[in-house]
Parts: structure tokens; C-alpha cells; sequence
């Protein structure tokens, strides 16, 4: 019995099986409790040694959802350990304590404990060496480049771990010299061109582009229209994938721009004739349309009647969202 | 399969959890073990049966996870203080009238103190931060009736900052939508009355898209559906008015589906091993929905509607009529 499992299947187990399975861990569950009772008495008497430095990796190797563990074995460093130890040598530390932690976290690539252990000892990185008498960058940015390629082997496993995008995200802009954001930019490219249903890709360059647009590093204007070729691209590949669709609708904005609206729902009426099933067609001229209504013609009857249609086709199409659909028809019928 | 909520065996099954202790994953679970009791009560007084576990035991246990150094709960007897445990240790105490046995003043002094100067909150004093804490945070000392100590527009400006292109919320600045942060935030603003951060239209839309044609909910696109969703997704459409927006029938015969009809308890989806956490986040799913005979759950605190509203804390949302069998 587990509090919280996911992709867990049932396995119905005879008694005899349930027995044989209570017996093998029988030991275990004596040699786990007697370890985190070793531990805990330890952390209580604030006892900051080396072999309970040790031992809290044995417990955190068996459970390392063990966050009070976390918390201890850190504190044995920060107490311990770090005060005995110069510069270098806690960079050794902290680079070790990276590296086998990168196992454990391969095998728990969710459990939120392991990547904040690691931020931590990023943050715990001392300036040097000494170069000309000063001490330099280089521990840290050593480190923080290498999480940088740890959090890219972790999304190349799985590309929609937000862990991972969280963290690389954190490192890209907390490292001591940072990357330029066009080559954020560049990394989403590739991630989208991997998966054009890689929703996480999507929603990471959305916010690159924003702080290239505040930035002034990019046009918005030239940089829009650029993204609205590379969108419907995603669209015309594969129409019944929701991101592209959610990626567009954030490029519109608010429809103020009419010339733009008016070519995009051109755009999506065109592939609606190729795709007369499509659902995220309909519901994407719906929303457009009724945008121009608002915004540029507001008396349009045959806009009206366009989109009281196509809610129609909705209710049957995509009859789970049914009453949402209702609701908008009957906003265009006031 | 079934297609009727089988309370007697969800009953059984949640009075069983605490008995196995000869299972390592109960022992490998201990960090959690505050959270699992919040969740295993919970359930048990939405069906209907709040005293099926010792009321005594329960404060017991909650008390000895006490830190008195923090002035704060952990998961288990001398795990550290936590946000996520504090929260679920005040939510117990409240639903077992128990609330007298804490020092009110200290909680919310170690609460407060998590706040980061970006407005946000921490789980603890190792400084994680995540949007889910801040709800905790809010909720608590909305429970303790001490919201007044918190700096609302500093809180809310980090939320603001939470907002994606889809309308969602993540868990940090900068993180991707995801129900159940969207969740966290949409019911933290609620609290504060701040619903007005929020864009509906575009998020009550990307919400009713996490239904699949299953039945089910994901927690963002291209994903699977998992029962605990019907909460997040359910609670976040009934706080922001648009509980029709989904298909309500369908999501119930998908949470009856994922019961396990031998041990009780519900899963992440049919075939699966069920947990307490997907009993819990079912069940107030269900209740949510309308379905007969079940306890009023309030979706902002996710607790029983009645002593949310007893603590005169109940916000404007709506749930879906209870049927009659």
C-alpha cells in the first residue's frame, strides 16, 4: 500500500504469495527503520560527523523522498563538514555531491527533493580559483554549465518532465555568465521541430520571446508574423494537435490587429475544407470571429450567423464540451 | 467495473491503511504521512463517515509531529516543519474540532516568515518555492483567522507573474500550466478575492480541453488522464462558475471505473493500484459532480463545505446540484 502512486498496475496476489512477499520484507522494513532511527537520534543530538554524513546517503538511496534526510545531511555539510574544508575543497564536495545524486534523480526524475538539493549546492558554490590574486568565476560556472547539460539529457528523456524545463529554466538564469536568450529561442526551435506536440516547448518560447520583445532584442512586429508562419506550419502538419492551436490563439492576443485576423481565419477556413472533422478549426474560427465582432464590426450579422453555425457543428462534433458551446452561442445571440 | 460508489469498501479501505505496517511502502511513505491522514479523513467524512477512524488517535498522532523549535507540523513524529504537513495538520485538528490544542500565534508566525521577498512562499527554511506553498500558506492562515498578517498585493504580484499564454498557472514564474497548479492559484486568489487576476474565458477553456474522450482529466495537454485531476480541473471550473463546461456524467463513470472493487479504494485510472490520494481527490471529485449521498466539499480549502462556511470563509462557487438516488 503506497499514499500517493502513479501508472501503478493492480496485481491480484494469492495469500500465499501476499505472505511469501510480507516475509522478504520483513528484513527490509527492520534494516530501513533501524537506519532512520540511527539517523534521526543523530540529527536530534545536532551531531554533524562524517559517518553520519555517510549514512544519511545510505537512507536517502533506499528513500530519497526523505526531505527531513535532505535537510540533515545538508545541514551536516553547512555545520560539519564545509567549516573544516577550504574553497576547493567544498567545490569538490558540492561537484561530488552533484554527480551521485545525478543517478538517483535518472531513477526519480519527479520527485521534487533532488532537484532542489541540487539548486541548493549550486548556490553553495564558492568563487575561485584564485586567478592573479582574485578569485574567479570558474567553480560556478563550471557547475552551473554542467546542470545545464544534466537538465538537457533529462528532457531529451522525457521533453515534457517540468522539472526539468523548471530547472533549466532556473539555471539559465541564475548561472554566473548567462547564454544569450537567441539561443533560447533556438533550443525551443528544436524541441518544437522534435515534437510539434510538445506543448512544454511551445509554452517555454512564448515566455523567450516575450523577454526578447521587452528586451528590444527582437521586433515584435517581424517576430509575430514569424511565428504565425512557423505555427500554421504545425497546424497544417498535424490539425488535431491542441498546442500549435493554444500557441496561435496566444499570438492574436486580442485581435486588434484586423488584417492579420482577417488572414488567419482564412488561413484555418482553408484547412477546415481539408479537415472537415476538425474540431480545433472550428473552435479556433469561432473565436477569431467573434473577435472581429468585437473589435472591428460589430454589426456584422453574417459574422453572427458563422459563429452560431459552427458552435452548432461543435455540439455535435465535441459533444463532451457541449454546454460550453451553448454558453457561446447564446453570448452572440444577446 | 462498477458503476456505483462503493462507500463500505472505501470506508474499510481507509481504515485499513493505518494496519500495514508489515508493508515497507507504508514505512517508505512516513514523509507523507500527515498529508495521507488529511486525505484518508477527508473521504471518510464526505461519505458520510467521519468517526470510522479514532478521533483521539488522530489528534494524538498530529501532535506528536509537532516541532516545537519551528513552531510548526511535520509529516511524521521528528520530521522536519513543513509548509505542505502544517497545512493538513490545521486542516485535521479543524475537521475533528481539535483546533484549541495549537498555538495559533506561532503557526502564523512561521508561516509568515516563509514569505520571499518576490512575494512568493517557501515550503520550509531550505527555501523551495512553488506556488503550491503559497497556497498553503493563504488557506492556513485563512483557517487560523489570521489572513489580516499577510501583504496581499506582494502575494498577488507573484501569482500575476504565474500567469501563461493559455491562462493557466505554473508553479514558479516562468513554469508551464499545469491543473494543479492552476488549482492552487485559482483557489489562493479566491481567498484573497482576487478571482479579477485571473483570465477566465482563456482558462475555463484550456480546463474544459483537459477532458479526454474517456471521460477523464488531464493535467495539460498531450497527457493522461488521472482521477486526481477530476478535483483540480472540477474545483478551479467550479470556483470560476464553469462547472457545466465539462461532461459531468462521463467524468463520474470515470471515477466509478477506477475503484478498485476488491480492496476499495480509488486509482489514477481504471486497472491501476489505488492510494489514498487518488481516494480522496476522487471522492471530492464525485462530490463535486452531485453525486447522491455524498457530503458537501467547499473545492477552495477542500474540506467539508459545512465548517467552511461555520468559519463564515465559504467564497461564491458552485458546485453541481446533489442528485437524489
Amino acid at each position: 500500500m503506497s499514499i500517493e502512486q502513479h501508472n501503478v498496475k493492480r496485481n491480484i496476489q494469492t495469500p500465499q504469495a501476499l505472505a511469501e512477499k510480507k516475509q522478504r520484507e520483513k528484513s527490509k522494513i527492520d534494516e530501513f527503520l533501524a537506519l532512520t532511527d540511527d539517523v534521526l537520534s543523530r540529527k536530534k543530538k545536532e551531531e554533524w560527523s562524517d559517518d553520519a554524513f555517510e549514512l544519511t546517503q545510505r537512507l536517502l538511496q533506499i528513500n530519497p523522498e526523505f526531505y527531513t534526510v535532505w535537510n540533515y545531511r545538508r545541514n551536516i555539510l553547512l555545520n560539519g563538514i564545509f567549516p573544516h574544508s577550504t574553497p576547493e575543497q567544498i567545490n569538490n564536495i558540492l561537484s561530488n555531491e552533484l554527480s551521485l545524486t545525478t543517478t538517483s534523480l535518472k531513477a526519480n526524475p519527479k520527485v521534487y527533493w533532488i532537484w532542489n538539493h541540487r539548486c541548493w549546492c549550486l548556490e553553495n558554490v564558492p568563487d575561485g580559483p584564485e586567478r592573479n590574486g582574485v578569485p574567479s568565476m570558474e567553480w560556478r560556472q563550471a557547475n552551473w554549465d554542467k546542470e545545464l547539460f544534466v537538465a538537457e539529457r533529462m528532457l531529451d528523456a522525457d521533453a515534457r518532465n517540468f522539472h526539468a524545463w523548471n530547472y533549466r529554466r532556473y539555471v539559465l538564469a541564475n548561472m554566473p555568465t548567462r547564454r544569450p536568450e537567441a539561443s533560447e529561442l533556438a533550443y525551443t526551435s528544436r524541441k518544437i521541430g522534435a515534437n510539434f506536440s510538445n506543448f512544454s516547448a511551445w509554452h517555454q518560447r512564448s515566455k523567450t520571446l516575450v523577454g526578447l520583445w521587452e528586451s528590444g532584442q527582437l521586433d515584435p512586429i517581424q517576430s509575430r508574423d514569424d511565428e504565425f508562419e512557423l505555427v500554421s506550419n504545425a497546424l497544417y502538419t498535424d490539425p488535431d494537435d491542441q498546442s500549435a492551436w493554444i500557441y496561435h490563439r496566444w499570438l492574436i492576443g486580442s485581435g486588434e490587429n484586423k488584417s492579420r485576423l482577417e488572414r488567419e481565419i482564412q488561413l484555418i477556413f482553408e484547412l477546415l475544407q481539408e479537415q472537415p472533422d476538425s474540431k480545433w478549426c472550428m473552435e479556433s474560427l469561432v473565436h477569431y470571429k467573434r473577435l472581429l465582432l468585437q473589435n472591428h464590426s460589430p454589426d456584422s450579422q453574417t459574422l453572427k450567423q458563422e459563429c452560431v453555425e459552427l458552435l452548432s457543428q461543435l455540439m455535435d462534433l465535441d459533444a463532451v464540451r457541449y454546454s460550453r458551446y451553448q454558453d457561446l452561442k447564446r453570448d452572440l445571440d444577446q | 467495473m462498477s458503476t456505483s460508489l462503493l462507500v463500505p469498501l472505501h470506508v474499510a479501505y481507509i481504515r485499513a491503511l493505518g494496519d500495514s505496517k508489515d508493508d515497507l511502502s507504508y514505512h517508505l511513505s512516513a514523509h507523507l504521512r500527515m498529508n495521507a491522514v488529511y486525505w484518508g479523513l477527508t473521504a471518510l467524512l464526505v461519505m458520510g463517515h467521519g468517526d470510522a477512524l479514532d478521533r483521539d488517535e488522530m489528534i494524538d498522532f498530529v501532535m506528536s509531529c509537532w516541532n516545537e523549535e519551528a513552531g510548526a507540523f511535520g509529516a511524521h513524529p521528528d520530521h522536519d516543519a513543513h509548509l505542505l504537513s502544517t497545512l493538513s495538520a490545521i486542516q485535521i485538528l479543524l475537521m475533528q474540532n481539535a483546533l484549541d490544542r495549537v498555538d495559533v500565534d506561532r503557526i502564523a508566525k512561521f508561516i509568515l516568515s516563509l514569505q520571499q521577498p518576490s512575494g512568493v512562499f517557501a515550503g520550509d527554511t531550505f527555501g523551495e518555492v512553488d506556488t503550491r506553498f503559497s497556497y498553503c500558506a493563504i488557506n492556513a492562515l485563512s483557517l487560523l483567522g489570521k489572513l489580516d498578517k499577510l501583504d496581499v498585493e506582494k502575494t498577488v504580484a507573484y501569482f500575476r507573474r504565474c500567469r501563461n499564454f493559455d491562462g493557466g498557472f505554473g508553479a514558479v514564474a516562468g513554469a508551464e500550466s499545469h491543473a494543479a497548479q492552476v488549482f492552487v492559484c485559482v483557489a489562493a486568489l479566491a481567498i484573497l478575492d482576487k478571482l479579477d487576476e485571473i483570465d477566465q474565458p482563456t482558462l475555463c477553456w484550456w480546463l474544459s480541453e483537459r477532458q479526454l474522450p474517456v471521460g477523464g482529466f488531464n493535467g495539460r495537454p498531450e497527457k493522461l488522464e488521472d482521477v486526481c485531476y477530476s478535483f483540480f480541473v472540477l474545483s478551479a471550473l467550479s470556483i470560476l462558475g464553469k462547472i457545466t463546461w465539462i461532461d459531468s456524467s462521463k467524468l463520474e463513470a470515470f471515477i466509478l471505473s477506477a475503484q478498485d472493487t476488491e480492496s476499495g479504494g480509488i486509482a489514477d485510472r481504471p486497472g491501476d493500484m489505488p492510494d489514498v490520494f487518488h481516494t480522496h481527490f476522487g471522492l471530492a471529485g464525485l462530490s463535486l459532480l452531485g453525486y447522491p449521498a455524498l457530503v458537501d466539499i467547499d473545492p477552495v480549502y477542500c474540506m467539508p463545505a459545512s465548517i467552511i462556511e461555520s468559519l463564515g470563509l465559504r467564497k461564491g462557487w458552485k458546485s453541481l446540484q446533489r442528485r437524489t438516488l
